[in-house]
């Protein structure tokens, strides 16, 4: 019995897991991927919260689960089709691909930093994503443009999430919680260095999260402040001088640092746009319904996983690309 | 009953008599309660400019505006006449009919109801009368004048677009009332007139001719029969639009009048209130001009913020604050407006009397600005203040900064040296004492500072600037936006720049109006501009991100923006340019965040530098 296609689109982790899942569920998965690589965002990032596990673990262990399976690189798709038996993928350079039925698991942007124009990103040279900082994290310096290192950092949460004012509405979830990683893990990479979180509301809700959140303040001494800061100067020495209303208090503060770090939140990426499928108020593609078919689509042969409908952690997406493949098997092999 | 006395009677007049009345101690309680209750200043206004050329002015207006409604006639041709003939119509036949039964009673002394049932009282003019002047002729004349405007009335109602209007009043119950009344004077008018000249065989040729006619179909008997309950018609619904008018929209008819001739003496509307407000907003007749060009109503299909809604609730008493606080204040109504309404200041001050039950609204706020150990250094002849929002778009301030240096201009940077919020979102919101807090912070800051130009990044500050902050005029400093500034450095050949091969379209900030040709040198001079006249300068639909709303949300706001950024970007430019840190930021928005880029007019003045 020839095995039947399943065409998996993205190549983060919940593509990887996923494609694992559907091998293990007797399909045959072909993994998309629109970037030279696999491993979406969590190849680029250092270590991961809650307990600082390197990323790289957790690509390896998917590496591992799908050595031998089929993959396309370099192939953005940019149009799905599913006409009820079949499923019919077109990449943005005119290749075509088909299967039985297709799992969307095209992930998130990083938000661009550079829509909240009030913080100076790409124009303060000290001024960086926590995307950045992971990269430095990974290279194992943090380091100011100057090559210095910094005496002061702030964490500023909620760029991009939450925001009426940039149109991403939602919390992204998981900022949250690397804020606070990554505030740990500065004052381990930079002895000495002071860091300060800046939020409007600290959502630590996952397994482990509170006990970090109090760790980060006693065990390495990082403040927060509730306020978002409302802007960002550059001072002649190129640190950034922040204002902010610290809110439990009521009174304005003025901050200078030397780095400023921002929690860049997770927004739909073009593709959302793009499928035709029906997507939900931040974007990101709506599921069928989102209590008991929250990894199928409302078309039929074409399912969902991971971050392709909303912000999650890696546990999650991971949990979904196994759901997922198991909820085909159950609907193509009644 | 005899040619020569005055006093002509009979029970009929009695509804259009008592209405007179009425509507006459009406308006002399609501004018002298109104005029006692002006601000002492105001009342000085008053006297000082009472006998200046300013009453002559006032008088022009007057008869240009309540009679001929030129405006109107401005907005639309058809519309215009439909008010002219109603207003000017009317106003002759009151005249003409005045000097008709003084001319023919040989007495100017008589009751207004002798002249307005002249033909009842004298089915017949003597031979002699018509010799001198064919008075009869004139008033059928003035008769079909005023049933045109009718005609036209009814037809607006069927069929608005045809003058023009989308979109119509809803009106209150009076209105109803007054409205069918004055729908009914002049036809009923017309039909007792016709009756008796049909009785008589008398009249002209349109009173006279249908009476002729309707001789000539009806009975004898039946016409005789007629005559009288037509003229107690005619008589009940006068008196019944007297009655209704202090209650409905129709008082504009009268409180116009005295609204120009004190807007003539310079009185204004105050952020605080005063009696005066009641001659502006009792001087709106609900027209419905300010419905289409209203960006909410536009964009959000919100129907029951704009001006003639707003003005009718707080007249009768039920304004909300959802209302008041539903503007964006861009004043596209305003400009509209036919009777000059200033509707941002009446809105400005039912917004500080909410403020006020507030029990915040004069607790001491902002302490910590005296208390903050002053930080502020450095001196200059030009201060360049930023304010709040240039301060979240800091590659205008970055723009700004390339630009004096390249012009050698030495620049005190107030954001950097202690200044402040211009205090301009306090007050939009009603809060006046923490905005006048915040100007005489500022104020004394560009004192210290000896500042002779204040350059200001946002209009919004330019605004409060120019308008609020009184000291700066007596302190000899000249307020300037940075679109002023930079055209005058380059005119005056301070700033060299080259030319940029891209093509902007250029969007009017609300706040800067009356500003458009500094933006326009500017920008021609450095690049290509691709403006829609349809949509520019007083026609300019607001980018959404008014400070002075205080209720749309963001969702709303952008689909507001959104209808600048199609207007725009249909004129084939490749960016927007605004020279609003607001505007900026809300058509950012509204563009979508990576397709079309929005930039500040200095931005691009730096990339031609």
């Amino acid at each position: 019995m020839t095995q039947e296609r399943i065409l998996v689109i993205g190549g983060g982790i919940a593509g990887l897991q996923a494609a694992a899942a559907l091998r293990e569920e007797g399909f045959r998965p072909l993994i998309i991927e629109k970037s030279p690589a696999t491993g979406g965002h969590v190849a680029r990032w250092d270590r991961l919260f809650p307990t600082q596990l390197h990323a790289r673990e957790v690509i390896d262990t998917l590496n591992t689960a799908t050595d031998g399976i089929e993959s396309a690189t370099g192939q953005e798709i940019v149009s799905l089709q599913s006409d009820g038996t079949g499923v019919t993928a077109l990449s943005a350079t005119g290749e075509r691909f088909e299967g039985r039925a297709a799992v969307v698991a095209t992930g998130f942007d990083l938000f661009d930093a550079r829509l909240k124009e009030e913080y100076g990103y790409g124009m303060y040279e000290n001024v960086i994503t926590s995307a950045e900082l992971e990269a430095m994290f990974r290279d194992g310096k943090v380091t100011m443009r100057n090559g210095e290192a910094p005496k002061r950092v702030a964490i500023l949460h909620c760029v991009g999430s939450r925001d009426e004012k940039v149109g991403q509405n939602h919390c992204s979830k998981v900022c949250c919680i690397t804020g606070i990683k990554q505030a740990i893990e500065l004052t381990e990479a930079v002895p000495g260095v002071q860091v300060t979180n800046f939020y409007m509301d600290l959502r630590a809700f996952g397994n482990g999260y509170e006990e970090l959140y109090r760790r980060s303040q006693i065990e390495n001494g990082v403040t927060y402040v509730r306020g978002r800061i409302s802007e960002a100067g550059e001072t002649i020495d190129k640190r950034i001088q922040l204002k902010v209303e610290d809110t439990l208090v009521g009174r304005p503060l003025r901050m200078t640092v030397d780095m400023l770090v921002l929690l860049v939140g997770m927004r739909a990426p073009k593709c959302c746009s793009t499928f035709g499928l029906p997507t939900q108020a931040n974007g990101f593609f709506a599921p069928r319904d989102p209590y008991t078919q929250t990894v199928a689509s409302t078309t039929p042969g074409i399912y969902l996983a991971g971050t392709a409908t909303g912000p999650k952690t890696i546990g999650e997406t991971v949990n979904e690309a196994v759901a997922v493949a198991r909820r085909i098997r159950m609907d193509l092999k009644k | 009953m005899h040619p020569g006395s005055p006093w002509f009677f009979d029970p009929f007049v009695l509804p259009f008599s008592i209405g007179v009345l009425w509507l006459f101690i009406a308006i002399v309680w609501k004018w002298s309660k109104w005029f006692a209750g002006l601000p002492r200043e105001d009342k000085a206004l008053i006297r000082h400019n009472f006998f200046t050329a300013r009453t002559f002015r006032a008088i022009k207006e007057a008869f240009l505006e309540c009679l001929i409604h030129r405006k109107i006639w401005k907005t639309n041709p058809m519309l215009g006449f439909m008010h002219m003939s109603l207003a000017l119509g009317w106003f002759l036949l009151i005249v003409v009919g005045k000097l008709e039964t003084s001319a023919y009673i040989r007495d100017a002394v008589n009751p207004p109801h002798v002249h307005v049932f002249f033909r009842y009282f004298f089915p017949e003019e003597p031979a002699a009368y018509i010799r001198h002047f064919n008075y009869a002729l004139l008033m059928d004349c003035l008769l079909i004048f005023v049933l045109c405007g009718v005609a036209l009335a009814w037809g607006k109602r069927l069929y608005s677009r045809m003058m023009g209007m989308k979109r119509t009043t809803r009106h209150t119950p009076f209105d109803r009332i007054a409205l069918t009344t004055l729908w009914l004077i002049f036809p009923l008018r017309y039909l007792a007139e016709s009756i008796t000249c049909g009785v008589h065989d008398s009249g002209s040729f349109f009173t006279g001719g249908t009476g002729d006619l309707l001789a000539s179909v009806l009975p004898g008997g039946v016409l005789s029969a007629m005559e009288y309950p037509a003229w107690w018609a005619y008589s009940i619904v006068l008196g019944l639009f007297f009655v209704a008018m202090p209650y409905s929209r129709y008082m504009h008819i009268f409180t116009e009048i005295p609204l120009i001739f004190l807007r003539a003496y310079k009185v204004k509307s105050k952020p605080e209130g005063s009696t005066f407000d009641n001659f502006q907003i009792q001087a709106c007749s609900r027209c419905g001009i300010c419905l289409d060009p209203c960006p909410i109503a536009a964009d959000l299909d919100i129907n029951n913020i704009q001006p003639a809604y707003f003005l009718r609730d707080r007249r009768y008493g039920h304004l909300t604050a959802q209302v008041a606080d539903t503007c964006l204040m861009c004043g596209r109504c305003a400009q509209a407006c036919p009777v000059g309404i200033d509707q941002a200041t009446l809105r400005l001050s039912s917004r500080v009397a909410f403020a006020r039950q507030s029990s915040f609204y004069e607790a001491p706020r902002y302490e910590f600005l005296a208390s903050t150990a002053d930080r502020s250094e450095g001196t200059g002849r030009v201060g360049y203040f930023a304010g709040c929002m240039t301060q979240l778009t800091p590659s205008i301030t970055r723009a700004m900064e390339k630009i004096f240096a390249a012009a050698r201009v030495d620049v005190w940077w107030a954001d950097k040296n202690g200044g402040v919020c211009c205090g301009r979102p306090m007050r939009l919101s009603g809060n006046l004492p923490a905005a006048e807090r915040m100007e005489r912070y500022n104020t004394e800051l560009f004192r210290k500072h000896g500042i002779t130009t204040l350059v200001t990044g946002c209009p919004i500050c330019y605004k409060t600037f120019t308008q609020e902050y009184k000291e700066l005029q007596k302190m000899g400093i000249r307020v300037l936006h940075h679109t002023q500034y930079i055209a005058e450095l380059i005119a005056g050949g301070r700033l060299k720049t080259s030319t940029l091969a891209a093509s902007y379209a250029y969007h009017d900030p609300c706040e800067l109006r009356g500003i458009y040709s500094e933006p326009r040198y500017v920008l021609s001079h450095v690049a290509t501009l691709t403006n829609a006249e349809s949509h520019e300068k007083d026609r300019v639909h607001c980018c959404g991100g008014s400070l002075a709303n205080l209720t749309l949300d963001t969702a709303a706001q952008k689909k507001i923006g959104t209808t600048v950024v199609h207007n725009l970007l249909a004129t084939g430019a490749e960016t927007i340019v605004t020279s609003c840190p607001q505007c900026k930021k809300s058509l950012q928005l509204s563009a979508g965040n990576d397709q079309v880029h929005v930039v500040d007019i200095a931005e691009v003045v730096a990339r031609a530098v």
